[in-house]
């Protein structure tokens, strides 16, 4: 209505100004614009006003939307076809679900692969050749209640020629919401035991294709058992962290659990920071100890051990990227130190080792570098070694004697990361296992996630 | 450590300021327009950071951990790392407690998808999250956190309350100014590298030709940037715009073949020297554009 007086009005305007024949005065030019003015005025005050109240009108609907769980809003949202609009609300509390492909394609230049002088579980050995999908993990998480968190991971493997489900995690942990002090949780079931740097990732996020030796020897590649662990962030400026746990000691280095009591235990401590903008860094000191109480079996079930494991690591973690924008490039170096004592009884069904007592140490560590040198593409390297104890000589022969050689192995890799969904990447090992013995081989491996995909951690 | 620990909380309860974690630098700022010396805020990120791909480094774990209030722009943004740094969080500061706010749920969103579908990139469901160079969504967010900084800390409400009232005069104002002074920059086309500025782009009316990702999130590929190379001769682009953090990969492919300008926005508080507050961003963010017209 306004825009049309307004149009009107400056149409006059124009002709008057223009026509001879209506020569108006000065003082009539003069009083028509100022009504022009006022006019315009009030036109503006108008669209000023029906500006804020579509301001109103879009805030409240938004407000009424932000009252919704963001899932119901994708849920809601989309514009469907009308015989799809049938609402399963049961379906909204549906817990998070995802699944990581992970498979490969690995060649080896030697037949023997074993690393002389461990005791090695079935996850440390050296995996099969040819093509094989890896651990096919699927996770559904969610929270619980408002005091409780859930989550379940479990790998479909392939295990001597069946396919089998193995658990990797389930477990419930604390909220803020229960009431704990800050910066306090508590976990419970079956998870992979904070220790060390890698033991709690999930080998989907890691950095190479197969673990470190010493997570091979010592940790049977990671150590998830049945368990209790509280962990405390303390309320300091800098980053501080501790923890511990109890668990059964039915997982390797232990095994064998008859269930009675609880037969290890865990504790940690870790601090971190930023050096300037650049830099982070976390370092770590952690302890596993437990008893393997009926025997913990290894080496294809030829030896057995009986006795006290205490397991030592010293964790360092540094990253560089250039203003802490790690989107273009990154530079990560990490190492870990195990320092391994065992006091018990190994017997070696090869050797014919019966029971002998064994009370010595052995070490291991690797160190290793990844850089990201455009947006989709890392390199990296890396070096592990082992160095075995001394046996008695009642298991001289047995698969624990490793006649003073260390083992050992260099890793290069090559990625590309399409997206924070897919990765493909190629891998190159030396592995000098044993004596005499080296191992070339060629690794192309492709890890993918559907799905929900939870955060990776620093 | 107990010593360092006890010594720690002593000294910061006696200072009592509520500590603000901010995931992003404009979010800090506006917490700081509003609470004054009342707050001591922290920003996670700062401009030449991809908010979309930091870590949830040890760090940020000891400052979230001690937060009492949390504004993030939300909408998935922080999806990488927040969630991470809130299992360490106290219970005051998770989802849809009192000391937890995400600018996104406050403001109209541009950007809403009808597809959601990994297929399709970076998406994020809930719409575009940079909200906030729109200047109008500041003083929408800023009325939420008014609203938190209340409730928190009622004993000095007063004071929020008055600084929040000369923080809105003195942007509307600005917010007047700034349309006024941008009229010659209605219509003016440019092209994005990422959907990071669409807000700015609708407040002052530009128009939006082309965006060199393919698809929000990829990297440019060198047939789509052929391919928009070939619709530019029909059309009046000035510039490609980017925020700092933004890599200017397939921008000096096509601004070498064309009169097209590679022209950096602030995109946040201190995202150039000229940018140290939220007047300034918008200030420069104006002057930036008026320049490349």
């Amino acid at each position: 209505m306004l825009r049309i007086k307004f149009a009107v009005l400056t149409c006059l305007l124009v002709i008057l100004g223009s026509s001879p024949l209506w020569a108006a005065s000065d003082q009539e030019v003069e009083l028509l614009r100022a009504e022009i003015a006022a006019m315009k005025a009030a036109h503006e005050e108008r669209i000023l006003l029906l500006e804020a109240k579509l301001e109103e009108v879009a805030v409240a609907k938004v407000a009424a939307k932000s009252e919704a769980s963001s899932d119901e809003i994708i849920a809601v949202a989309p514009i469907r076809p009308a015989t799809n609009r049938r609402q399963i609300k049961k379906n909204l509390f549906n817990p998070s679900i995802g699944l990581i492909f992970n498979g490969q394609y690995t060649q080896h230049e030697t037949a023997e692969g074993e690393i002389a002088g461990f005791a090695v579980g079935h996850e440390g050995e050296r995996g099969g050749e040819g093509f094989a999908i890896d651990h096919t993990e699927l996770t559904f998480s969610s929270s619980i209640d408002d005091k409780f968190f859930g989550s379940l991971t479990a790998a479909i493997v392939k295990h001597e020629g069946k396919t089998e489900i193995e658990l990797e995690e389930a477990f419930i942990q604390t909220m803020p919401g229960l009431g704990l002090p800050t910066g306090a949780s508590i976990k419970a079931g079956r998870f992979l035991a904070t220790i060390g740097y890698l033991n709690e990732h999930h080998t989907h996020t890691d950095d190479f294709t197969d673990r470190p030796l010493p997570y091979r020897v010592f940790l049977d590649g990671g150590y998830n058992d049945d368990g209790l662990q509280a962990t405390y962030v303390l309320p300091t400026d800098f980053y501080a962290e501790i923890g511990g746990g109890l668990f059964r000691g039915d997982d390797y280095p232990f095994g064998g659990s008859d269930g009675e009591g609880i037969d290890a235990w865990t504790a940690y401590a870790r601090t971190g920071g930023d050096i300037g903008e650049n830099q982070s860094w976390r370092l770590g000191g952690s302890v596993l100890s437990g008893k393997s109480t009926t025997g913990r079996e290894s080496n294809h079930e030829l030896v057995s051990y009986v006795g006290d494991t205490d397991l030592y690591i010293a964790d360092a973690r540094y990253t560089w990227a250039p203003t802490g924008n790690a989107t273009n490039q990154e530079f990560a170096l990490q190492g870990e130190f195990f320092w391994k004592e065992e006091d018990g009884f190994y017997s070696d069904a090869e050797s014919g080792a019966d029971s002998v007592l064994m009370d010595d140490s052995s070490e291991g560590w690797y160190t290793q570098a990844t850089y990201k040198f455009a947006r989709n593409w890392r390199f990296g390297a890396r070096y592990s070694q082992l160095n075995a104890a001394d046996v008695p000589t009642g298991l001289i022969g047995s698969h624990l004697d490793g006649e003073g050689y260390n083992p050992k192995a260099y890793t290069a890799m090559f990625d590309w990361t399409n997206s924070e969904f897919s990765r493909v990447r190629l891998q190159y090992n030396r592995e000098e296992l044993a004596s005499g013995q080296g191992d070339d081989q060629i690794m192309l491996q492709y890890i993918m996630s559907i799905g929900a995909h939870a955060a990776h951690k620093y | 450590m107990m010593s360092a620990a006890f010594l720690c909380c002593a000294s910061s309860n006696a200072m009592a300021a509520l500590e603000v974690f901010a995931c992003e630098p404009e979010w800090a700022s506006l917490a700081s327009e509003i609470g004054g010396d009342k707050v001591k805020t922290f920003s996670a990120t700062h401009a030449r950071q991809d908010p979309h791909f930091i870590k949830a480094r040890p760090s940020l774990i000891s400052k979230v951990r001690r937060a009492d209030l949390i504004v993030c722009s939300g909408a998935d943004l922080e999806i990488g790392w927040l969630p991470l740094l809130l299992e360490r969080a106290g219970a005051d500061v998770q989802r849809g407690a009192v000391g937890n706010v995400m600018a996104y749920q406050y403001v109209p969103l541009l950007e809403i998808p009808t597809v959601i579908d990994r297929s399709l990139g970076d998406i994020h469901p809930d719409g575009n999250p940079h909200i906030h160079l729109d200047p109008r969504n500041l003083l929408l967010v800023g009325k939420e956190l008014l609203n938190r900084l209340v409730l928190i800390d009622e004993g000095n409400s007063d004071f929020y309350k008055l600084r929040f009232a000369q923080f809105e005069t003195k942007l509307n104002t600005a917010i007047a100014r700034w349309l006024e002074e941008g009229k010659q920059l209605k219509g003016m086309q440019v092209m994005t590298k990422h959907k990071s500025l669409s807000y700015l782009i609708k407040f002052f009316g530009l128009e939006e030709v082309a965006s060199l990702e393919p698809r929000p999130g990829l990297p440019p590929t060198s047939s789509h940037l052929a391919k928009i190379l070939e619709s530019v001769g029909s059309k009046n682009v000035r510039a490609i715009i980017r925020a700092p953090y933004e890599s200017d990969r397939g921008i000096d492919w096509i601004t070498s073949k064309t009169k097209i300008k590679n022209v950096i926005i602030p995109y946040t508080v201190d995202g150039d020297d000229n940018s140290g507050d939220l007047f300034a961003l918008f200030d420069r963010s104006l002057a930036i554009l008026k320049s490349a017209l």
